[in-house]
């Protein structure tokens, strides 16, 4: 039978494909659909999509890409599903797909974002004090509009500021130092390893350091993941644990099993790596500090419905003695996906002001985000509405 | 696409702009399809948002002959939204406005795009829901639950669909907007709203509902019954309406399905069980203690292994998450499914079980029960493979002779996912000639150019006044 995927790279798998019955019951939780109400926004018409490619009845190039691309990858289809239609495995697979697809030009500046800048430590540090540089002359209000509102913000200080490792002799537990936290969120990396150290961790950070590999990997740049992927586990494979802050991080590392899963020099230390993965919430350090008040809780889609992790980011903060306020959107994605909001700018916005004002609606001063792309989304869109609530990361919110 | 479709598409972009008009063959190929397995031919799919805009396509379509397959969010498991003869569908998934609840008078007019679960989640505030509560509720939407009569879990005590709908506004074939029925109890006239509820989109494109609301009940008990025979199950069925309980909602479940179920919940089923109950009984804290002591009598006379009693609402939803999601774990078994929904008497649970469980067993095919078994509403999922002509050929072969098994049970053909493309050949079993005709009839009434969703719910040739006629001459212009 003659396919339409494009040989010799990875696609989506016939017996993944073969595990959705159609039903349905993912459209009212895919925040696409939610907003489009197209069948071509929402999980079962992107996998009745990939069958029709499958069936050689539809190129990838065109509608297929659009499709695709639409996708926020936030995984809560995943979790409503119950055929457990392993949907995100079936997505990466269909970008990679895609990117073998995409005309050169258009590859070359996505590739540059992902590979080729996140991908080096030093261009990444490079690129944070382009941004310092920017915001400091205030010259990035002449950015446009989709980069503006998926940029961090980033201060000199706060790229200079050195981080503190303990040297007490409980377990080790090793720090991902990652991309953009590295950039933006040092004082989240802080929070964390202060959180480790009252855990009875030794907390230390890798030699060297650098991005997981998520924004490639859910970007169809697979060989670029697989190669950051290798890099993180020889950095860190000695640890007792390992912890990363950053939910989009946490949960791609816990995949690095089976993103290695063919390469026989790689597979059982990738495997012997994901296993050690813990994200930052789910360390149960006693709080830092006690802290009053109501506080909002954004659940990161790489939180809840790639790993379920929700009630760790509540009991932390109960701890301390605060009262977590649910959205009482559901759980909905921001928005901000990865790098979707610079690729997909329009939905991005939509999503975000709307999870924005979820927020504002609870009346809390502060928002628990525990994922930097959700929190300078949601920074951005609470500053676009003239809201002061502060978005912190709920470690960073009890240190 | 031919010219004349080509100049529908621009006077339907005309009016609805590009992103609300999808032409594109992989767009339309997945309006093709529903819940079902049918498979269609999509030629255009439109998306209005207003009760103007649906009238104004209909106006176009009308002009330009083309036929009309309404759509709401495609859950439906007969093929009723799926367009067969590459006609026009009218997606209605993003008229998702509702209106300020009527408190007064405990109603609330929605678009028809507004999902079942969502209206209930907007009232909950002012102690109401919206009682109908098909499994597929947090999918599906207010339009297709009127367009099929849907059921559900609860309309056992609370009754279907029609019991729930007080009004509809509906856009008829060309392009009129009518309002049937409303607030009053009983508007004059003939009730007209029966014949649109249940129509499966054959008469018009409804555009809004006035759906009733109805009290949450002040206490809710929820109890999980295992038995190790599917007899005795359904024997505490009988006994427990038998002593004057009509519980709120009494479910079957019989062990694959509760194999397939548990392995996604884990709501700690017990999978060695031949059948479960899951039983629910709802009013004031003395009716639902008296009941549920009913339910445990029976239950024990007739051999329960346990009860379990859901202790709070933590563990309820849990046991709920197994019984509503059951028809999507099919997949862990195989990729589809054929599903009939048949109704038998009460009174015949017991044979209808064996004969199902003889039949599936002769074609060779793997059935999973899971159903509302207080009104005797089957739903004997058969798994498939449908890559496999052999399998899928028996699968069908499996689910033609158990409807036949329920019709000649005194039953019925379906109790509440409608006729759609699935059923329409089994019409006959329950209607003869005249019936069909007659039904017929009412839909031309509504439709006289027959574009509505052509081809569903009435067998293939009924046509109003055409069947049985080939051989009387009548005279052009007789009114049959």
């Amino acid at each position: 039978m003659s396919t339409g995927w494009t040989p010799g790279v990875p696609a989506p798998e016939r017996d993944d494909l073969n595990t959705c019955v159609q039903c349905g019951l993912c459209l009212p939780h895919c925040p696409t659909f939610r907003v489009t109400g197209l069948e071509t926004s929402s999980p079962r018409g992107r996998i009745a999509a990939m069958r029709a490619v499958q069936a050689g009845d539809a190129p990838v190039q065109g509608d297929f890409t659009r499709f695709t691309d639409e996708c926020l990858a936030c995984r809560a289809c995943e979790a409503a599903c119950p055929s457990s239609v392993p949907y995100g495995r079936l997505i990466e697979a269909a970008r990679v797909q895609v990117e073998a697809n995409r005309p050169a030009a258009e590859r070359a500046g996505r590739r540059l974002a992902i590979g080729g800048v996140m991908g080096h430590r030093r261009l990444t540090r490079l690129m944070g004090w382009g941004l310092a540089i920017t915001q400091a002359l205030r010259i990035d209000r002449l950015l446009p509009r989709r980069l503006r509102f998926a940029a961090p913000r980033v201060t000199f200080r706060g790229m200079r500021r050195p981080l503190a490792q303990s040297s007490g002799d409980g377990p080790t537990a090793m720090l991902l130092t990652g991309c953009v936290m590295d950039i933006a969120f040092r004082p989240v990396h802080q929070a964390t390893l202060d959180a480790l150290v009252r855990a009875g961790y030794r907390a230390v950070l890798p030699e060297g350091g650098g991005c997981c590999g998520a924004l490639a990997a859910h970007a169809g740049e697979r060989e670029s993941a697989r190669a950051l992927a290798r890099a993180r586990i020889a950095e860190m494979e000695q640890a007792d644990v390992i912890v990363a802050d950053s939910a989009g991080c946490s949960a791609h590392m816990r995949t690095y099993g089976h993103l290695l899963a063919d390469d026989p020099g790689w597979a059982a230390r990738a495997a012997a790596v994901a296993a050690k993965v813990r994200d930052a919430v789910e360390i149960d350090a006693p709080p830092g500090r006690p802290v009053e008040g109501r506080i909002a809780v954004h659940d990161a889609c790489h939180h809840l419905h790639a790993q379920g992790i929700g009630p760790e980011v509540r009991r932390t903060l109960r701890a301390a003695g605060a009262t977590p306020v649910d959205l009482g959107d559901g759980g909905r994605c921001c928005g901000a996906g990865g790098i979707y909001n610079v690729l997909e700018p329009e939905m991005a916005a939509t999503l975000g002001e709307q999870k924005a004002r979820a927020i504002i609606a609870t009346g809390a001063p502060v928002v628990a985000v525990a994922n930097p792309g959700c929190a300078i989304q949601i920074a951005n869109h609470l500053t676009a509405l003239g809201s002061d609530v502060r978005v912190q990361h709920p470690l960073e919110i009890v240190d | 696409m031919t010219t004349a479709a080509t100049g529908l598409a621009d006077r339907l972009r005309d009016l609805l702009g590009p992103d609300r008009v999808l032409e594109g063959d992989l767009a339309r190929s997945l309006y093709s399809h529903d819940g079902s397995i049918v498979d269609g031919a999509c030629g255009l799919v439109v998306l209005p948002e207003t009760t103007e805009e649906v009238s104004a396509c209909m106006r176009i379509a009308h002009a330009a002959g083309v036929e009309v397959t309404p759509r709401g969010s495609g859950t439906g498991l007969t093929g009723g939204a799926v367009p067969l003869g590459g006609g026009l569908v009218v997606s209605l998934a993003r008229m998702r406005a509702m209106d300020e609840v009527d408190v007064a008078n405990s109603c609330v007019w929605v678009q028809p795009g507004v999902l079942n679960l969502d209206v209930s989640t907007a009232v909950a505030h002012l102690g109401l829901h919206y009682a109908p509560d098909p499994s597929s509720q947090q999918a599906c939407s207010i339009g297709g639950n009127v367009g099929t009569n849907a059921g559900g879990p609860h309309c056992l005590a609370y009754g279907v669909t029609v019991q729930h709908v007080m009004g509809v506004e509906m856009v008829r074939p060309d392009g009129e907007v009518v309002m049937l029925g409303g607030v009053a109890p009983d508007p004059p006239g003939y009730d007209l709203r029966g014949v649109v509820v249940g129509a499966e989109g054959t008469v018009g494109v409804v555009t809004r509902v006035l759906l009733r609301l109805t009290p949450l009940p002040p206490d809710v008990r929820t109890m999980l019954l295992d038995f190790t025979t599917v007899a005795d199950a359904s024997a505490v069925v009988q006994g427990v309406i038998a002593e004057g309980v009509i519980p709120a909602a009494l479910e079957m479940m019989d062990r694959n399905m509760t194999l397939a179920v548990e392995e996604f919940v884990h709501a700690g089923l017990p999978t060695d069980a031949a059948a479960l109950l899951l039983v629910e009984v709802d009013g004031t804290e003395a009716e639902v203690t008296t009941a549920t002591a009913v339910v445990e009598r029976v239950a024990r006379e007739h051999g329960v292994r346990t009860v379990r009693v859901a202790r709070d609402e933590d563990e309820r939803a849990l046991l709920w998450k197994a019984r509503k999601t059951a028809f999507g774990a099919v997949a862990r078994v195989k990729p589809s499914y054929y599903l009939h929904d048949c109704v038998v008497p009460r009174t015949k649970l017991v044979e209808i079980m064996e004969a199902i469980g003889e039949i599936t067993e002769r074609e060779g095919v793997m059935c999973l029960n899971v159903f509302h078994a207080g009104d005797g509403n089957l739903h004997p999922i058969i798994a498939l493979d449908r890559s496999d002509p052999d399998e899928t050929a028996r699968a069908m072969r499996a689910g033609d002779q158990i409807v036949r098994a329920c019709v000649a049970m005194g039953g019925t053909l379906s109790g509440e996912h409608g006729i759609g493309v699935e059923k329409r050949e089994y019409m006959p079993l329950v209607f003869d000639h005249d019936d069909l005709e007659a039904q017929a009839c009412v839909r031309r009434a509504f439709d006289p150019s027959g574009r509505m969703n052509p081809d569903k719910v009435l067998p293939t040739g009924t046509r109003c006044g055409e069947v049985g006629l080939a051989d009387a001459q009548v005279p052009e212009g007789t009114w049959i």
